[in-house]
């Protein structure tokens, strides 16, 4: 594929790029991010660290209202500032700038160019009065130099790349005419229409079919090995984790209480939640009586009234008194700094 | 697009011949010709008048026939208050000053308080906004007279004792377009002030409204500037809500024009029915509802067409 | 109903100060309305009751010299023309300006008194441009003084009453703008009470039945607003007026209550249809409809008390709507035939505006724009409790 990256403005902004593969692209440290409601301010994501490696792909993965959606916002700034703000102490460095700190137009001219995301929505994230070849067409004009027609053939490279049949007559039609899937690739066209370094994709496929679901999640491996993009991936499903992902962050309301390459938690899990996440998966093993599925106790606990000790608590099952007391800090394992967690009496693991 | 212009023509067919039922039969609830010759005509001279005038006919032919009459556009029945004169000469005379009075207050008004309620939106929650949104809710508290009355004295009377010179015309009208200014620019004004209130209003609803939705945060991680969001995004996709707004302020423009016509004494049409009324003049009230009614329809057509041209998804359906 | 008052809406609402505000101070208007009403606080005839000179100012400020000597004249004049009826003891007992009264005293010294102030005022009016002569003040004050003593200045409560009725000033026929104000509250709070009330619950039926019913009910309703909804509302109103010219019920609020009837139940039939067109699908409506409900039952019992709010939020709405409408029909001469309306008052002020007299149209707008804000805000305040994404 014919890269755009030479011909675009940014091309010399960046010169350490694809120098090192194993460099880090995104450094996220205590990243804090806090709203104000009707009954006060609530500390939705709570010095939330993390770092991105070029090319590879991240699962962030927790229930629903446990501050992913808000983490991954929260590094493009796309939070409404009347409501949220960010902690001055976060840290979010990309290519030696700190986001959580810049200006409206440094973020501008990294929107879409550098960092692009994908949203869970595909039936409301596209502009319903605007063409979907319009809409692609919108980045491109706003990050690159390629003139009408360059814009209008690399558009149809695009929606050839995400698989769209009939690129030619698509690209007139409204979003309305597409389907969910089909929809939810043009938005995959549009955020890698600048070939970013870094693809966040906010559950990419919770609002999709089952079926359809595989196939996007496919189209973005294939497009991330073309495109050399390093993937941001939220979801809740675990399964989507360990089809696609590298290393995995998994969060707690509001925290990160584990994190480990795939392998490492799939494995040997060292948080009680992710054990638990583990064991709500259906396994279906053939020849084996269908059991009901083990679930987790209890519910997340309201951001307006965190308990004092850890958060997990009152839903753990190995929960002691101190674990009422003191919320765990993060722990680093003494051979991988990869692998980390915050509890009090980590699983033992299995060898 | 043609068969979707089509069914609306159609769709609306039925209403119109209700209008006219309405207001056919409404005018002749309470007998138009007593109403007209007073208590004291006798008997003869009433069996003579609704003779003339075609109302002793069952009320189903007169209503045909003034059905006839408006497909037609032909509105060749006399005037009773003016014998001789047609209704269609006094109808002609008088579109045009109500054309000057409306459509430059429409336009005006629409373009100001949609930017006003851009504005607004923009910084929603600040200081300008919430000074916006209480000038809005005062405005609109005060009533359409009032604005008229002290908007003729400040105008006409204070400014020209002011100026020495006369920059607006205390009443009347005059045609041509070098007297416009001079006799329709000040009650135009006062028009385009109070419908602000309510628009503005409405219009920061539908911006605050519009902020909130997906694609706009799509088009931020896009890394569209504000300006382009606002303009393009939302504005495309508040052109329904603003169309529609258009349509529904049409009859409390044609309510404003008719006060306005009426205080500063200008011919329109909006004048002339409520003299007409006062003059039990039914033949022109007649005429002069039905013509009023068929702007509003055609703009409901004309509403619906837009809507398609604004929104694809319309278009299906 | 105590479900309904405990509601997060309801709770939503009340926490709003400024819409408590407004609610006070809609029911001491309608405090007012009753107290017209009921207890007979001021009548029809008090309205157009001389109470003073002509287009005197409000809140007893003095007018140009001009207009002092003027008023002084008119007092004067009074006493005299008392003096000069066939029985000048009656003339003078009968209170010509409300609770002011010439003063009792023996004719002879009354005469006396009354040729002094003449010869003083003659003395005074023979100057040309009394305005431009500050040296005169003194002169009119004295004159002004002596026309005083001519009355009996009432005192205590008849006093405050007086003062009342003066405090905004009169219009050009000397009478006294505020109770012509206040009185108008009640025609005001009638007709918007009256239509708002018939337009909410009469549209309502319909809309909900157009909606719950489907098919050709709601064909014939579709079309039925259509029609309504496509006549200008000022056109519709004033040949519904009109249709009432001549007949038994002219000259009283009836033609307007129709008028408004009639073309306010649009908003509410067409915002409830929508909704019950919504409700109708939700499942509890559908669990009910296939447990064999009676129709009826399900719609009076399930659907429309979820449609209360926007009743509310309507009937707030078209009060507004009726008052500023009764106000302007009023202006055309074909609204309140009958006593004072503020749309009366505004139109009468129209002369007095050319003249530089702001107190009438001042008192009118400032009574009806204090009623309708109030009306803004709760309306707004409700929109915010129960509908918040409404636009």
């Amino acid at each position: 594929m014919r890269s755009i990256r030479n011909m675009s403005e940014s091309a010399a902004t960046s010169p350490t790029d694809h120098c090192d593969q194993a460099e880090t692209v995104l450094e996220v440290r205590d990243l804090t991010t806090r709203f104000k409601t009707d009954q006060g301010v609530v500390t939705a994501v709570d010095k939330v660290s993390f770092e991105l490696r070029a090319s590879e792909t991240l699962g962030i993965v927790g229930e629903s209202g446990c501050g992913k959606t808000v983490t991954s916002k929260s590094i493009m700034r796309l939070l409404p500032e009347k409501i949220s703000s960010i902690d001055p102490q976060s840290q979010i460095m990309f290519q030696g700038c700190n986001l959580a700190l810049a200006k409206e137009k440094e973020l501008r001219r990294i929107r879409g160019n550098k960092i692009a995301m994908i949203f869970q929505e595909p039936m409301t994230s596209l502009n319903p009065v605007f063409t979907i070849g319009w809409q692609i067409e919108e980045s491109l004009k706003y990050h690159t130099k390629l003139n009408r027609k360059e814009r209008h053939n690399r558009v149809l490279e695009m929606l050839r790349l995400v698989d769209i049949p009939n690129p030619e007559k698509r690209i007139w039609e409204y979003p309305h005419q597409l389907s969910g899937g089909m929809r939810q690739r043009v938005m995959i066209a549009i955020a890698l229409c600048c070939e970013p370094d870094i693809l966040i994709a906010d559950e990419p496929t919770t609002a999709l079919d089952v079926t359809i679901q595989s196939q996007i999640l496919k189209l973005m491996e294939d497009l991330k090995k073309k495109l050399d993009t390093a993937i941001v991936l939220i979801t809740h499903d675990l399964g989507v984790i360990a089809q696609v992902c590298d290393r995995v962050l998994v969060m707690y309301a509001g925290q990160v209480i584990e994190q480990g390459s795939v392998f490492d938690i799939f494995h040997s899990p060292r948080h009680p939640y992710t054990q638990a996440l583990l064991e709500s998966i259906p396994k279906s093993k053939q020849g084996q009586k269908v059991s009901r599925l083990p679930t987790i106790p209890g519910i997340v606990p309201s951001l307006h009234n965190l308990p004092a000790g850890c958060r997990f608590q009152d839903r753990c099952r190995y929960s002691e008194g101190i674990c009422l007391r003191n919320n765990p800090d993060l722990t680093q394992d003494s051979n991988n700094s990869d692998i980390r967690w915050r509890c009090h009496f980590p699983l033992k693991q299995a060898h | 697009m043609w068969a979707y212009i089509f069914r609306k023509l159609i769709y609306n067919i039925p209403i119109y011949l209700g209008i006219i039922l309405l207001m056919m039969a409404a005018l002749r609830v309470n007998d138009p010709i007593w109403a007209y010759l007073g208590k004291y005509a006798n008997q003869e001279r009433y069996d003579a008048f609704a003779h003339q005038t075609g109302l002793d006919q069952p009320f189903v032919v007169q209503y045909a026939s003034f059905l006839k009459d408006v497909f037609q556009l032909n509105f060749s029945t006399e005037s009773w208050d003016k014998p001789g004169v047609e209704v269609g000469a006094i109808l002609k005379r008088a579109i045009v000053p109500s054309l000057a009075l409306t459509v430059p207050a429409l336009v005006i008004t629409s373009v100001i308080s949609i930017c006003i309620g851009l504005l607004a939106s923009f910084y929603r929650g600040s200081k300008i906004d919430q000074g916006l949104v209480i000038l809005a809710v005062l405005g609109m508290s005060i009533s359409f007279l009032v604005y008229i009355i002290i908007g003729q004295y400040f105008g006409a009377y204070w400014l020209n004792q002011k100026m020495e010179t006369e920059l607006f015309a205390i009443a009347g009208y005059e045609p041509g377009l070098l007297n416009w200014p001079r006799y329709c620019l000040l009650p135009v004004l006062i028009s385009v002030i109070v419908a602000m209130g309510y628009d503005t209003r409405f219009y920061r609803a539908v911006m605050v409204e519009e902020c909130t939705r997906d694609y706009i945060t799509t088009a931020q991680a896009k890394g569209a500037s504000r300006k382009k969001i606002m303009f393009v995004h939302m504005l495309k996709n508040a052109m329904i809500p603003i169309i529609t707004r258009i349509m529904i302020t049409l009859p409390f423009l044609i309510t404003g024009s008719i006060l306005l016509e009426w205080y500063f004494n200008i011919p329109g049409m909006g004048r002339t029915l409520l003299t007409a009324i006062n003059a039990k003049d039914c033949p022109i009230i007649q005429v002069f509802t039905a013509m009023f009614a068929a702007l509003l329809i055609c703009t409901n057509i004309l509403t619906d067409i837009l809507y398609a041209v604004v929104d694809p998804r319309v278009r299906l359906s | 109903m105590k479900r309904f008052l405990q509601s997060r809406g309801v709770r939503k609402f009340r926490r709003n100060k400024l819409a408590m505000a407004a609610l006070s101070v809609i029911s001491i208007y309608m405090g007012v309305t009753m107290a017209i009403l009921g207890f007979d606080l001021f009548t029809l005839s008090e309205t157009s009751e001389r109470v003073g000179p002509n287009t005197t100012p409000g809140f007893f400020q003095l007018s140009s010299p001009e207009k002092r000597l003027q008023d002084c004249e008119f007092y004067i004049d009074l006493v005299d023309s008392a003096m000069n009826r066939s029985n000048p003891e009656a003339a003078i007992r009968e209170s010509p300006l409300a609770e002011l009264t010439i003063a009792s005293m023996p004719m002879e010294e009354r005469e006396e008194k009354l040729d002094e102030t003449w010869a003083l005022y003659e003395e005074i009016a023979d100057t040309e441009n009394v305005d431009e002569r500050p040296d005169l003040l003194p002169e009119i004050e004295k004159l002004e003084t002596m026309t005083a003593a001519l009355y009996r200045q009432p005192e205590g409560l008849a006093g405050k009453v007086y003062q009342f009725r003066r405090c905004l000033g009169t219009d050009r026929q000397g009478r006294s703008i505020m109770v012509r104000a206040v009185y108008s509250i009640k025609v005001a709070i009638l007709i918007g009470l009256v239509t708002s009330l018939i337009s909410v619950i009469f549209g309502s039926i319909l809309g909900a039945s157009a909606a719950f019913f489907g098919g050709w009910v709601d064909h014939i309703v579709i079309w039925l607003y259509s029609t309504f909804s496509s006549i200008p509302n000022l056109v519709l109103l004033t040949v519904l007026v009109y249709m009432f010219t001549g007949s038994t019920f002219d000259g009283t609020l009836i033609p307007v209550y129709a008028a408004f009837c009639m073309t306010f139940w649009i908003g509410p039939c067409r915002l409830i249809r929508g909704e019950v067109l919504k409700i109708r699908e939700l499942e509890y409506v559908q669990a009910a409809t296939a447990l064999g409900f009676n129709r009826f039952y399900i719609l009076l019992k399930h659907i429309l008390p979820n449609t209360a709010h926007l009743m509310f939020i309507n009937f707030s709405l078209l009060f507004i709507g009726a008052i500023k409408s009764e106000v302007i029909l009023s202006f055309l001469g074909l609204g309140v035939k009958k006593g004072p309306s503020w749309g009366i008052m505004i139109n009468q002020a129209g002369q007095e505006v050319i003249n530089g007299f702001f107190w009438q149209i001042g008192a009118a707008t400032v009574f009806m724009f204090v009623l309708v804000l109030c009306f803004n805000i709760l309306t707004d305040a409700l929109q915010d409790a129960f509908d918040p994404k409404h636009v």
